[in-house]
């Protein structure tokens, strides 16, 4: 027997997912030990294994981490070195100008994740075509690596102006440095982005230094553990792009690891959407403080050219930027609203109900949680209209008290707007629903996409409580809950694949472009794809690739993405106006007229090691869950319902219709009156709007 | 203009309400996001130089999206002088384009566009769309027709009144042949103007959609009470702050072309119960050069500042407006009359923002900041390679935040009136026959304080082609950012040719003049003024500040009485206390607010 184990670590919880060679899975869900997140992986696989050997069975060991994020949004950055063009070290500081809040006089930029004094500048300057305008200066050189050693710094990046044209010169720096500082961890800017544009390059490189010396730490004790433990298995680890990486490619890069555990459950849910045969679907994660929406197309997840780490909550808006880092790698497209399970509802001073920003977070928690909190929460909502069981959370482990909550929600939101406490309870639920449905619009509408084609697959803990409202309002007829929906992140994790996610600068327009030029670059980018994975182990035939030209009009000031289909140069620039034209049109509702220059900026590739056998297994099992009972739950219109409370194995694929409410340890689907829901040959739960 | 004869809807319910507000600023901000992932010109992507916004039929502002606080005031202008001009001459398919300053426009770049929403069966129109963007040329003296020294509207570009680009459906070809032909980048243009009319076209589905939701009469209901409950929440955070009058006289260098010659912005700011006057009675005549503000302008200036000082950040729209009034008196530079020039009035309306700023920190010292850099600096160079292909290289640069009641000024941050990004040095190179050499703080530049202002930022280029024009709008050279709260000035704007060569040049802040291959110009924007008395600043603060070299031990010293050497710092404790003791006796009362004009003579022109 073997086995393949995927571990998630939240703030909160540690959850694993295992399934073996016969297809069966458990799994396990342990409080994180933030002093040692590796503490509490022991912990949990220990609670996995069911024989003392099982150890050894494990071929496949599958991570996410909040390691990345974590170590910035706790300040817990590495003392970190930033080697530069002389005259640009306050790139870093100065970074794009912009701030994410308007009318605030007591906005405060993020702190550089390198202070001014360790920003060391050296003698030299690279021209854009890669010429060099000033020789590179030993002197400094020496200067700064000997303040490098006085300062006892942990981390090093270096970023020169340029040096996506020519790394020359930040090559001889790397190796003066090694040579003087052997142990030194060294982040280097054309290595990690070799594109154009300082600050976004600067920044990308800050970041990978600055959590390096954490997240390799992080990985070492953990190996120690596994080997401890007797895992010889390989680790992987899941990147922001949602592709796997070997866990010393995560030590070199960790800048890519930063939004592991998000891109896992997109990633999950995009091999279940392929197996499932939807084309076209939402992803929708809610938890405790935060929801979070992705977009799924043939298969592919949408990915975001940058995302910023440490900024808190995306507010929906994405016009308003600069709260965080700024890291410019290939990320899953997740749109983010405060919107949680503990979001405190209230009523402003003009009378106006609001969800949120702020949350109960888990201490004091919601009032029902009955540890002092008394500001009526999303979950008092839930629990006062019976969408929650009052007997508690958890199989019962977590007591709710049902009185605490409608005293909250009748004093602070009931009794002021003149309503009774359920319907004050269901209109925050509504407004909740509205500002998740930002998110979701953001991902979907906003790029042109017409949602009402989509389905909608809802996880998260609290995802498949809300999913059928939300998608009764935006019109999505059909709502997949996947099994084991709380620790659907973890399953992702089973699910994904190597991939390894490279780009150049490449700037020509289509019609003016040198195609040698463009076919250099297409082979260097195809060669390096394919080390890689054959550095993985992959061979030849199990080795994909997936290029896109990054493109705009001559004149745009921003640029879209355009999947390329060939991988010679004459044939790209002969096809790309059309095939842009039409990706314009589909994204922002209009074209240019015909004849209208298009130019490329960069290329991507995406190479991606296919593994030899499928790893989505035939079906999951529904699991146990308690014996059916009904309760009293409201719903608009009718009022109360006696409501057949099941658990998820109950369901059959005939479809059942609402009101009903399934039942189990991680998560509540709501079904309400008008929605039927069915359990489909996989596992899944489907509900059907009509 | 109410038709009054339809049944009144029962007022709405507060969490319809709710749901109704969040869509309509929700609908303004997709209109936004369009314009701003679709649009050409980099005015519009670098500085978001672009407003949306959803208006009811008779034109009041229900919901702007987020991006420039100066076109607070703008489209309600815009749009209610169209309504005049077309009374009830409105269809289904009209899209409305203007961009006259002196029948609702602002400057002659900025460019509305504007489309109603129609219910069927109805002939006025629920809502309208709007948008605003600032386009790269429309054409006049200068390439990017936004010349400072221009002295009537003449010379700024084509100037469009209320007209319709489209009429029932059909676009205006006359129209926009005219336009295409007088603009100097019309590829531009056009992609610019699709984007306004991609961004119309989503709010009008949306707005379809919500009358579809709510019925005609709820959602004419739903529109007043979006205002109603901003006009609420003003009010109630206007009770929260205490009455009071107060008076603020701010400077503006000169116009260019009367150089040397100050200009003057007074703002008095009353508050009272719960409402607030911004009156701009007392500013300087309208001037020659082409920084002269329209009403809208000085009124967002006026909004920007007062929204910083209320508790909450409300949704833009006209409840805000119904609390705070704005007088701005016909023919000063706060309200021109024709045909003033007015393209480059964008420094016009930093400065009244940092004016009435400087009233509301008289009332409110605990609430505003000192002040910022100033606003940016515009600064094209233009010219032709050695292939005889034009290049234009347009920069903004901005930079310091003044010293705040409980923190520092921001080092290197956008202008609280415009939310800009800074162009990439990289590509500045790569698009242009320049070298930048430097892009960095400047030490001993903010404004001392208990809290430090802003410190400036330099930027320094070498022209490589064989010659071009350099034009630089740049202001706070003789008029510094002041401090607040006997926090000290920010450090003066600078421009230098050939910077640290024996042939080294201070020059004005304004100019236009030809730059040959091989010469150097340097441009330092202002520090920003620093909050509250300096010999109080924190010494742990100091000495982060002398560790960073964002002060030298020099101004330690001068600045804020700490006796310091050696790198990394030390601070001789004992030593300071004495020196702070020292320099308290000596000086007198610290001014408030701090104001050392570098040119006396400015004083004169107060009286």
């Amino acid at each position: 027997m073997s086995l393949r184990v995927g571990v998630d670590i939240g703030g909160t919880f540690t959850d694993i997912v295992a399934i073996d060679s016969d297809g069966l899975v458990r799994t396990v869900k342990t409080p994180s030990t933030p002093q040692d997140y590796s503490i509490g992986i022991e912990r949990g696989l220990t609670e996995l294994f069911t024989a003392p050997d099982e150890a050894q069975q494990v071929d496949e060991l599958l991570h996410a981490t909040t390691i990345g994020s974590n170590t910035i949004l706790e300040h817990k950055t590495a003392l970190t070195a930033l080697i530069t063009t002389r005259g640009f070290r306050d790139v870093l500081e100065i970074r794009d100008l912009r701030m994410p809040r308007l009318y605030d006089i007591n906005w405060t930029k993020p702190p550089p994740l390198v202070p001014r004094h360790l920003r060391l500048e050296v003698t030299e300057k690279t021209r854009p075509d890669g010429s060099i305008s000033i020789q590179l200066d030993q002197a400094s050189v020496d200067e700064a690596i000997r303040q490098i050693i006085a300062a006892q710094v942990q981390s090093v990046a270096i970023c020169l102006l340029h040096s996506y044209a020519n790394p020359d010169h930040e090559r001889r720096i790397a190796t003066a440095l090694r040579a003087a500082m052997p142990e030194m961890a060294i982040s280097v800017s054309h290595e990690i982005l070799p594109e154009i544009k300082e600050y976004p390059r600067t920044s990308t490189t800050v970041v990978n230094a600055a959590i390096q010396p954490v997240v390799r730490h992080y990985l070492r004790s953990l190996q120690t553990r596994l080997d401890g433990m007797g895992i010889a298995a390989p680790v992987r680890l899941m990147q922001s792009n949602g592709g796997l990486a070997s866990s010393r490619h995560a030590a070199d890069f960790p800048a890519q690891i930063v939004e592991s555990g998000p891109a896992a459950g997109v990633v999950g849910a995009a091999v279940l959407a392929t197996r499932l045969g939807e084309d076209s679907m939402i992803t929708f994660d809610m938890g405790g403080t935060t929801a979070k929406a992705g977009l799924v197309e043939h298969g592919e997840v949408m990915r975001a050219e940058a995302m910023e780490v440490g900024g808190g909550v995306m507010a929906g808006a994405r016009l308003l930027v600069g709260g965080g880092y700024i890291l410019k790698l290939p990320a899953i497209d997740l749109a983010e609203v405060g919107a949680g399970g503990g979001s405190i509802c209230r009523i402003d001073p003009a009378g106006a109900p609001k969800v949120g920003p702020q949350s109960a977070g888990a201490d004091p928690g919601p009032a029902c949680y009955g540890r002092g909190g008394t500001a009526p929460t999303i979950t008092d909502c839930n629990l006062v209209l019976g969408y929650l069981d009052p007997a508690g959370l958890a199989g019962g482990t977590l007591p709710l008290n049902l009185a605490a909550a409608t005293a909250a929600v009748q004093t602070h939101l009931a009794h002021p707007m003149g309503l009774s406490v359920q319907q004050a309870a269901l209109g925050m639920l509504r407004i909740a629903a509205h500002t998740m449905m930002r998110a979701i619009r953001a991902v979907s509408v906003e790029r042109g996409r017409d949602v009402r084609a989509c389905s909608m697959m809802a996880f998260g803990g609290n995802g498949p409580l809300f999913a059928a409202a939300i998608a009764a309002e935006l019109g999505i007829s059909r709502v997949i809950i996947p099994p084991m929906p709380g620790l659907f992140s973890a399953f992702g994790l089973l699910l994904a694949d190597t991939e390894h996610h490279l780009s150049r600068s490449f700037r020509a327009r289509t019609d003016h472009a040198a195609t040698d030029a463009l076919q250099s670059v297409l082979h260097s980018l195809l060669t390096e794809g394919d080390q890689r994975l054959a550095a993985d182990g992959f061979p030849p035939d199990r080795r994909q690739t997936r290029l896109t030209a990054m493109a705009r009009y001559v004149g745009q000031s921003s640029e879209i993405a355009v999947p390329l289909h060939l991988t010679q140069a004459a044939g790209i620039l002969a096809d790309l106006p059309c095939a842009f034209g039409i990706e314009h049109a589909r994204t922002y509702g209009f074209s240019a007229p015909e004849g209208d220059p298009v130019e490329i900026t960069s290329l991507a590739l995406i190479a991606r090691g296919v593994p030899e056998q499928a790893r989505l297994p035939d079906s999951m099992p529904p699991g146990q869950g308690q014996a059916p009972n009904q309760r009293q739950v409201w719903f608009d219109g009718p009022g109360w319902i006696q409501t057949p409370v099941l658990p998820r194995a109950a369901l059959t694929d005939t479809a059942r219709p609402g009101p009903l409410i399934i039942q189990e340890y991680d998560a509540t689907c709501l079904v309400p009156p008008g929605c039927t829901a069915a359990r489909d040959a996989f596992g899944n739960i489907v509900l059907q709007l009509t | 203009m109410h038709d009054h004869s339809a049944p009144q809807p029962a007022p709405p319910d507060p969490i319809t309400a709710e749901l109704f507000r969040n869509a309509v600023v929700a609908l303004a901000d997709e209109m936004a996001l369009t314009i701003y992932r679709a649009a050409y010109s980099g005015v519009l992507k670098n500085i978001m130089d672009f407003s949306t916004a959803i208006c009811d039929a008779d034109g009041r502002l229900v919901a702007q999206g987020l991006s420039l606080p100066g076109h607070l005031a703008s489209i309600p202008q815009a749009l209610q002088a169209c309504l005049r001009h077309f009374g009830d001459d409105i269809a289904e398919g009209d899209v409305l384009i203007m961009n006259d300053p002196y029948e609702g426009g602002m400057h002659l770049p900025d460019i509305f566009v504007m489309r109603p929403a129609f219910t069927a069966g109805s002939a006025r129109p629920i809502a309208w769309a709007t948008t605003v963007c600032h386009h790269t040329d429309v054409g006049g003296r200068v390439p990017g027709s936004n010349a400072s020294d221009s002295t009537e509207i003449f010379a700024e570009g084509f100037r469009i009144p209320p007209l319709k680009l489209h009429d029932a459906g059909i676009p205006n070809a006359t129209l926009l042949r005219l336009l295409q032909r007088n603009v100097r980048l019309p590829e531009r243009v056009m992609g610019d103007l699709r984007a306004q009319l991609a961004a119309c076209e989503i709010a009008i589905r949306g707005i379809t959609d919500l009358v579809s939701r709510h019925g005609v009469p709820e959602m004419q209901a739903l529109l007043c009470e979006t205002m109603d409950h901003s006009e609420r929440l003003t009010r109630h955070c206007l009770s929260e702050l205490a009455d009071g009058t107060a008076t603020f006289t701010d400077w503006i260098d000169d116009d260019q072309i009367d150089a040397g010659v100050p200009i003057k912005l007074v703002c008095t700011v009353t508050k009272s119960g719960t409402s607030m006057v911004f009156d701009w009675t007392g500013s300087s005549p309208q001037v020659k050069g082409a920084i002269n503000n329209t009403w809208s302008y000085t009124a967002g200036a006026s909004y920007c500042a007062a929204k910083c000082v209320l508790s909450i950040n409300m949704a833009n729209n006209d409840g805000v407006f119904r609390a705070i009034e704005v007088i701005a008196p016909p023919g000063t530079i706060t309200n021109a009359l024709p045909p003033a020039a007015c393209a480059a009035r964008g420094l016009t309306g930093f400065r009244a923002a940092d004016c009435a700023f400087g009233a509301l920190a008289q009332l409110y010292p605990h609430l505003v900041f000192a002040a910022s850099d100033g606003g940016n600096t515009g600064l094209t160079i233009g010219g032709t390679d050695s292939d005889r292909k034009p290049f234009i290289y347009v920069d903004f640069m901005s930079g310091a935040w003044g010293g705040r009641p409980t923190r520092d000024g921001l080092d290197g941050n956008t202008n609280m009136f415009a939310n800009m990004a800074s162009f990439s040095i990289e590509v500045i190179e790569a698009e242009n026959p320049l070298e930048v050499l430097d892009y960095e703080m400047v030490p001993d530049t903010g404004g001392p304080g208990q809290f430090r202002g802003g410190v400036s930022l330099r930027r320094t280029w070498r022209m490589l082609e064989a010659e071009g024009i350099l034009q630089v709008r740049a202001d706070r050279a003789t008029h510094r950012p002041y401090g607040l709260q006997g926090g000290g000035p920010g450090a003066p704007s600078r421009n230098v040719m050939n910077p640290g060569q024996p042939s080294e040049q201070q020059l004005a802040a304004k100019l236009t003049m030809t730059l040959r291959s091989g010469q150097i110009f340097r441009h330092e924007l202002p520090g920003a003024g620093g909050w509250g008395d300096p010999l109080t600043r924190d010494l742990a603060a100091v000495a982060s500040d002398l560790l960073s070299g964002k002060i030298t031990h020099q101004a330690a010293h001068r600045d804020y009485g700490v006796v310091s050497h050696s790198t990394p710092p030390v601070i001789d404790a004992p030593a300071t206390i004495a020196l702070r003791q020292h320099l308290k006796t000596q000086r007198g009362p610290a001014p408030s607010p701090a104001w050392h004009p570098l040119h006396e003579s400015s004083q004169d022109h107060t009286s």
